[in-house]
């Protein structure tokens, strides 16, 4: 039987499986079909020849859901909430994005103003019914809402994380009009204090809810009739992944679907390397994201934005992005400064060397015309190097610098850039980048991770063996996981640990439920919990480990220590002087599947007449260099490639400045080790 | 200032790639202290409202970059480094000191903006300064937040001088303690004061990290570089607005005791790449608190113009360079001690914005656009929980909206100009304070009409679950903001209290019956059970109203931004109340008179 992970990205769909027999795998890359994603899944494990009855497991990574609520393409949706917060999902809390941008705007709410009603009820903060639900007015905006024909509603109540009722209430009754309705509470999808980010996480989930639902059906269908028999897994932001069945009803958990699987590529490669400490990268044509890999676990954020003031507050992988990728455009701007980004020329008309009418200098321009890019891509392209040279001398002449001084300027410069993400995620979370190793994915990340590792003073990068395929690959080695949370808001030493062994039971009998529906026996199951935990009177909290079993009042001080503790990691500041309080408890819960084998993805057989070292010059700091060029297909265990070199994958090329030599290892991953 | 002997203008001293790297670096490190300031301070207003801003300087103390949370901290934190350093020269500092000031009349602006600057040193050469600015809740005076509306500077808090506050990274005690004694909020002091040192250490580290990199003489270089490169691209900016001499005037609704407007009054002269922005004939000095230092009114002038000079470039002071000021002393816009200044951040200030905005209207009516709410709304209130026997301190600043603009409807609710401020979350206020919040939800037809509408204001609404006492600052309550080209005005903005029986009473500004109150509040009473409600107005129009498209006045009216009434009265568009549809040849006959 075939375990396949499948990604489907904005222009290809990869496949890579493997089989739980023999451990032998495949790999199959597809072009995206954006009109019915489903069906390049369907071709993608065609394309590999694996047979649709031999699938035990089939985990996807699909951006289906981000992409539906950027382009706002869903059915209209109705909200209702309490009276004086209709423009709640719309206000945001006020800030605008640019400081002193005069036009500006600001996204354009999720549910149009129309269809969110407000309602006469008030829980106070102590979760005691202040005013009761008018059902009168209820049944009114039920009815309405039946009447204009809509199936998807929120409903967010002040305080209802405190006190559900009035929220249930409402639902009954939205429900007795619109039985066929989806329906969605704020105090279910995300119980926690802060009603701007709960209302519109609840509010994505009912939009988002129609869109999965049918797409998960539609796939179902389509894998089923050609013979589909096993479970299909979906990869979540959480960095797990959860059955179809549970993915149609928690749509907000989906939004890092597609990233997701590159950060459990980095987590499995803290089992079959030495290094505990990964920071994932990943570059493509427009955009590079970072993320952090700590002990085999990606580190988690709840303060995403999906737009400017658009919160999705679930427990998610934190991955920062910027607008540097291979298609990246050099520009000068007013006060005469080179700049690189964020404007890219995607894969339509692309980089003035592949011949489809772009004219603008980009980083793939910039890399071949320093020799770093063969023209011909190992015979897959024809890339103008003429063209490309043409597009980098219009902007050398602006700044008058040469052509190769300006091609060399511009990759700097975007790999600055990249470095400035990596900080975002391992500065800004007060880690030091010394202790980490650089992983690089996607299809120009080799080409950059090197120059990236440089700058940030990171010694060591590693290019796993399926850097092209890299999403694909870790969706087979990814954990079903739910993460479950409550709002607790009490300070330490006011603390009654009958009540927090009491919440962490219904915690984790939720996280137990989930996985059950999920498929996992109950004997597979890992629970972890977690509180989010704060100073008193601070607005931001940080995650805590909680010991496991039950907690006595011992440990209210162990708890307090590994707070500081924690503070101390993601600020570079703590202090005993102030109280401490809990603001939230959660559980992580973990149905474990069999791990992928350790796979030898370099190769085994010596063919000296096909791995002999060929060389090229290539521009590095402003001097042509004959450097080592090598096709990984050839590179074998223990081989060492000193720098300056090319190595060529099939779906992405690395490349090693002077100085940066690099070892394959066992495994068929390349280990650089950076000089500056 | 460098030679630009290249076509693009960097010199030739620097190449343009390590330019770049560095240029991001220094704004990296502004950032980053913002980061910092967020997500380790403990008051409220700091973590939660962002009223801070984080900037770097170089070693002649000349401003490189800036985390702006508050353009109108912008060039004002710029008088407050400077006064630092003349009473601590720069020759005597060494790494980990730390001068703090908030005086008014010493490089500060009102009381509450305390200001932290510490020099920064590479291989015991200054290479640089950070500085870290923070609005903090409460430094002692006659009301909360210093908020007492009264006659006298000393009636607005604690006035720190500059003060040696760290040496060698270490708090002076007595300085700590004398903080400590002179404010409602004790609690706050410590956890942002750590903040603040976190922002300047983080700051420190990163300049220190680029000198080892690049060499303290390449960064230096690009220092200067960088203030040259902002010169260049708000000077090319500036020549693109006609010469010419524009006037324009706004007003502040009263200082709290005066039953007149009181007047800003600006002249921009634009004369090729230089704009000199002249306040004379602006009202003097003021009796009540809204009176702006010099600082103030500089900061507002610079950040005012930045949004139509050079919204993207790096601020700097090369930002500076081309924009000169003539702010005659005696007027409240340069007023000296003991006029109380409290309301200068943000009541004055936005009303300097609108009086330069207006004057740009008339230099390039295309590019401008409406009046923002500009307000601030600043308000702090006491919430005496009898119980417990402590009295907590709360503040906000619900926003109103901004003007239409060349090209799109203005911002509904967005925090004015002069600040980026998030507000308070309801469930955070209802956690941690006895006050329930009422409402934050738009306020239909609180925007001035045009082809372009002004973002709507907000109904602002809080209960009190105690006893209270509300001090509030605000105006724009006897006429709304201003539209430009044609747009309408928008609403006025009022404060109103409401009793549980249901009666209500206008507090400050336009009551039913067409009398006036003073919106500036200091010490009003609430009971348990009343409530305060606050309107806020939007932003004024862009442009005719009878030019909106009617489609796009009927999708308001579904939208309930704007109401019947006032799609008939000022986009001359009838709609049916009972089908809502549009009347068209209502509508065609109403336009054609309207026109």
């Amino acid at each position: 039987m075939w375990r396949v992970g499948i990604d489907v990205g904005g222009t290809f769909t990869d496949l890579f499986a493997w089989n739980e027999l023999d451990q032998s795998y495949k790999t199959a890359k597809v072009l995206t079909t954006k009109d019915d994603r489903s069906r390049g899944v369907v071709q993608s494990i065609e394309t590999a020849g694996i047979p649709f009855s031999e699938i035990s497991l089939l985990m996807h990574g699909t951006t289906t859901a981000t992409n539906a609520l950027i382009e706002r393409n869903f059915p209209d949706a109705a909200f209702i909430t309490t009276e004086g917060f209709r423009d709640t999902i719309e206000i945001g809390r006020q800030h605008r994005k640019a400081l002193y941008d005069p036009y500006q705007t600001k996204p354009e709410p999720l549910i149009r103003r129309r269809n969110r009603f407000t309602i006469d009820e008030r829980m106070a903060v102590s979760g005691e019914a202040r005013r009761p639900l008018d059902r009168d007015e209820a049944n009114r905006i039920a009815e309405t809402i039946a009447a204009r024909g809509i199936q998807s509603v929120g409903i967010g109540f002040i305080n209802a994380y405190v006190n559900p009722e009035h929220e249930e209430q409402m639902r009954e009754i939205v429900r007795q009009h619109n039985p066929n309705a989806h329906i969605v509470i704020s105090a279910e999808t995300r119980p926690i204090f802060r009603e701007h980010p709960r209302f519109v996480t609840t509010a994505i989930r009912a939009c988002m809810m129609p869109v999965m639902t049918s797409y998960f059906d539609r796939l179902r269908e389509a894998l089923a009739a050609k013979g589909f028999g096993g479970t299909l897994l979906i990869l979540k932001s959480n960095g797990g992944v959860m059955g179809a069945e549970n993915a149609k009803e928690r749509p907000e958990e989906l939004i890092e679907s597609g990233p997701a699987g590159g950060v459990a590529y980095a987590s499995y490669l803290t089992r079959t390397t030495n290094f505990r400490n990964i920071i994932h990268t990943d570059v493509g044509g427009t955009s590079f994201d970072a993320s952090i890999v700590e002990d085999g676990r990606g580190l988690i954020t709840r303060n995403y934005e999906l737009e400017w003031e658009v919160p999705v507050s679930v427990p998610m992988l934190d991955i920062h992005s910027v607008g540097a990728g291979g298609g990246s455009i050099g520009w000068v701007d007013e006060g005469g400064s080179l700049r690189v980004g964020p404007r890219s020329a995607g894969s339509e008309p692309g980089p003035a060397c592949y011949r489809r009418g772009g004219t603008e200098p980009t980083i793939t321009d910039a890399n071949l015309v320093l020799g770093r890019l063969d023209p011909t891509l190992s015979n897959k392209f024809d890339l103008d190097v003429a063209a490309a040279e043409k597009a980098i001398d219009t902007l050398a002449e602006k700044i008058g610098l040469s052509r190769l001084e300006t091609a060399e300027g511009m990759i700097k410069i975007s790999c600055e850039a990249m470095a400035q993400a990596v900080k975002g995620v391992v500065v800004a979370r007060a880690r030091d980048p010394r202790d980490f190793v650089l992983a690089s994915f996607g299809g120009a990340g080799p080409m950059h991770a090197c120059f990236v590792a440089q700058a940030m003073n990171i010694p060591s990068v590693v290019i796993p063996g399926q850097a092209g395929v890299a999403s694909a690959f870790g969706a087979t080695a990814m954990n079903v996981r739910h993460d479950v949370e409550a709002f607790h808001y009490v300070d330490l030493p006011s603390a009654n640990v009958d009540e927090l062994n009491r919440l962490y039971d219904e915690l984790e009998a939720k996280g137990r439920e989930r996985l059950v529906r999920d498929g996992i026996s109950d004997d597979n199951v890992e629970i972890h919990r977690t509180a989010q935990m704060r100073y008193v009177g601070q607005t931001y909290e940080v995650d805590v480990d909680i010991p496991s079993g039950k907690l006595t009042k011992a440990h209210i001080a162990e708890i307090a220590t590994a707070f500081h503790r924690a503070h101390e990691q993601e600020y570079g500041v703590s202090s005993e002087d102030f109280p401490v309080a809990f603001v939230a408890l959660g559980v992580v819960a973990t149905g474990a599947l069999s791990k992928p084998p350790v796979f030898h993805f370099a190769s085994t057989t010596a063919d000296t007449e096909k791995a002999a070292a060929r060389s090229r010059k290539v521009y590095f700091d402003g001097r042509w260099l004959d450097s080592t060029l090598k096709n990984a297909r050839d590179i074998m265990p223990g081989e060492q490639i000193a720098g300056p070199a090319v190595i060529e994958y099939l779906d992405s090329i690395a490349v090693l400045p002077p100085g940066c030599d690099g070892t394959v290892d066992p495994h068929g991953n390349l280990i650089v080790s950076i000089s500056n | 200032m460098s030679k630009t002997t290249l076509p693009a203008g960097i010199s030739d001293r620097i190449d343009p790639v390590t330019f770049e790297v560095l240029r991001n670096s220094f704004e990296y490190a502004c950032t980053r202290m913002a980061t910092i300031m967020q997500r380790t301070s403990f008051s409220p207003i700091l973590a939660d409202v962002l009223d801070f801003s984080n900037a770097v300087y170089d070693a002649d103390l000349r401003l490189l970059a800036q985390a702006a949370n508050c353009p109108v901290h912008l060039a004002a934190m710029q008088y407050s480094a400077d006064a630092a350093i003349k009473r601590f020269p720069k020759e005597t500092l060494k790494p980990g000191d730390v001068i703090a000031l908030n005086d008014p009349y010493q490089g500060g602006t009102h009381t509450n903006d305390i200001t932290f600057t510490m020099p920064i040193f590479h291989e015991g050469h200054l290479i640089g300064f950070a500085v870290s600015r923070g609005h903090w809740m409460d430094l002692g005076g006659g009301a909360a937040g210093g908020m007492s509306f009264s006659t006298h500077i000393a009636a607005e808090g604690l006035r720190l001088p500059p003060i040696k506050l760290y040496s060698n990274y270490e708090i002076n005690e007595d300085f700590l303690a004398i903080i400590m004694n002179n404010t409602r909020t004790p609690h706050y002091i410590k956890g942002d004061l750590q903040a603040h040192l976190g922002a300047l250490k983080s700051a420190e580290s990163e300049l220190i990290r680029a000198a080892e990199r690049y060499g303290r003489d390449t960064v230096q270089l690009a220092m200067r570089e960088l203030i040259a490169y902002t010169e260049r691209i708000v000077r090319k900016s500036v020549e693109e607005i006609p010469d010419g001499v524009y006037e324009a005037e706004d007003y502040a609704d009263t200082d709290g005791f005066s039953l007149d407007p009181i007047k800003v009054k600006v002249k921009l002269t634009v004369k090729g790449s230089d704009i000199t922005v002249d306040f004379t004939g602006s009202d003097p000095i003021c009796k009540g608190s809204i009176n702006s230092p010099y600082a103030n009114t500089a900061s507002a002038a610079f950040y005012s113009l930045q949004f139509f000079l050079a919204p993207h470039a790096p601020s700097n002071a090369g930002m500076f360079a081309p924009i000169h000021l003539v702010i005659p002393e005696g007027t409240w816009l340069n007023p000296v001690w003991p006029a109380p200044t409290i309301g200068c951040t943000t009541l004055a200030s936005s009303k300097i914005t609108s009086a330069i905005w207006q004057a740009l209207a008339k230099a390039i009516p295309e590019r401008v656009t409406g009046s923002t709410c500009s307000e601030c709304n600043w308000f702090v209130s006491t919430a005496v929980d009898r119980a417990v026997g402590r009295a907590e301190v709360f503040s906000d600043l619900p926003a109103g909206g901004w003007g239409g603009t060349p090209f799109n409807d203005g911002m509904n609710v967005t925090m004015d100009p002069l600040g980026n401020c998030m507000n308070m979350a309801a469930e955070t206020a209802e956690l941690f304070f006895p006050i329930e919040y009422e409402s934050f939800d738009l306020r239909q037809d609180s925007a001035g009409a045009g082809k372009f509408r002004g973002g709507l204001g907000a109904n602002f609404k809080i209960r009190y679950l105690c006893e209270g006492e509300l001090n509030m600052e605000t105006s724009r309550t006897r006429k709304g903001s201003p539209g430009v080209n044609g747009g309408g005005h928008s609403a006025v903005q009022r404060s109103t209290h409401l009793y549980p029986d249901g009666s209500r009473k206008v507090i400050g500004g336009l009551s039913p019956n067409g009398d006036w109150t003073s919106p500036l509040l200091s010490g009003h009473a609430f009971n348990n059970e009343e409530q305060f409600l606050f309107e806020s107005t939007g932003g004024g129009g862009w442009g005719p109203a009878t030019e909106r498209p009617v489609a796009k006045v009927l999708d308001d009216v579904l939208d309930e931004y704007v109401s019947i009434d006032a799609a008939r009265e000022h986009y001359g568009v009838v709609i049916d109340p009972q089908t809502m549809t549009v009347n068209e040849a209502e509508t065609a006959r109403l336009r054609a008179i309207m026109k």
